[in-house]
């Protein structure tokens, strides 16, 4: 292990990126065919979110975020919702600073759980924040506290769910350069 | 589960409520004005579509933009979502609105539907022209 080269661990890193992207999207997918209507707009599971923290915990920051924007245009060219492009980034990039910033600096205080559900309501706050610049009316944020208590519920379970895949993964050929002792 | 998820839980939990209960208390002042014609104020970019009166029989409102394609559906003083042709159909969920403080949002068409009482309708005009 100790004699593997930079350049094997940048191309398993790549192929990660790329079957975890592969993994969001179709996550993503499944998600809109579920028929749960939660009766709050905007509230979904966040299925994708488990792709995105798992990379958090065995690769870089930035591989995360080359996860995610990756993730997202692919989904923009599937659903073809070009239009709303722009507020899934921006919900994206700030729940990726949110929980990117959690893990790394107080990794130690919180479990995936907590991390899964700061990350899950960063992103629906940046997405009306998003639609808060478009629409400039603070209207907008009247469903967030409504939001926050289901991003508490969804939260758990992606926590949990990331918990088990991460487990898992690190038995893998693949993820044992990457794998964590945490 | 450690300390800190507990913490987050809380947190977010206080939040959320100190932001939902004042809407409660506020709740039964709006009750007295409720004789009030309400109207709907339709915006497509931040612009004034249309302001309808929010009437008891059916109408249907067809907006139509470079955005999208949307049919909001009038009835019992209220108004909700009928049809929308964006991808998410978000919009939908926001369900039948009555209330001043309630809003339907399409994002994708750009597309924003508040509830204004007729006072507050009639000020509004006088802002926008």
């Amino acid at each position: 292990m100790s004699l593997q080269s930079d350049a094997t661990l940048a191309l398993k890193r790549v192929v990660i990126i790329s079957i975890f992207a592969a993994i969001a999207v179709v996550l993503s997918i499944v998600e809109s065919m579920i028929p749960i209507n939660l009766q709050v707009p905007g509230a979904k599971l966040g299925l994708a979110n488990i792709m995105v923290l798992t990379c958090l915990m065995f690769l870089r920051g930035r591989d995360a975020l080359s996860l995610i924007m990756l993730k997202t245009l692919l989904t923009a060219f599937i659903f073809g919702t070009f239009s709303s492009f722009l507020f899934s980034i921006f919900g994206a990039i700030f729940s990726f600073i949110v929980m990117y910033l959690l893990i790394r600096g107080f990794g130690s205080s919180f479990s995936l759980i907590g991390i899964s559900i700061a990350g899950g309501i960063a992103h629906n706050i940046g997405q009306l924040t998003a639609a808060f610049m478009i629409f400039k009316t603070t209207k907008i944020f009247y469903y967030l506290p409504v939001l926050m208590i289901t991003g508490i519920i969804t939260g758990i379970f992606i926590g949990i769910a990331v918990k088990y895949l991460v487990k898992s993964l690190s038995g893998l050929t693949l993820f044992e350069p990457f794998a964590q002792t945490k | 589960m450690k300390r800190g998820d507990l913490l987050i839980i809380g947190v977010v939990l206080v939040v959320a409520l100190v932001l939902l209960v004042p809407r409660f208390l506020g709740n039964n002042s709006s009750e007295k004005k409720h004789n009030d014609q309400r109207y709907a104020l339709i915006t497509v970019d931040n612009k004034e579509y249309k302001k309808v009166p929010l009437t008891e029989e059916e109408q249907m409102i067809t907006v139509e933009t470079s955005h999208g394609k949307n049919v909001l559906k009038v009835h019992n003083n209220g108004i909700e979502m009928h049809e929308a042709d964006c991808a998410d159909q978000v919009c939908k969920s926001f369900g039948f609105i009555t209330e001043p403080y309630q809003t339907i949002v399409c994002l994708p068409n750009r597309v924003l539907v508040e509830i204004v009482g007729g006072e507050e309708g009639a000020d509004l005009d006088v802002i926008t022209k």
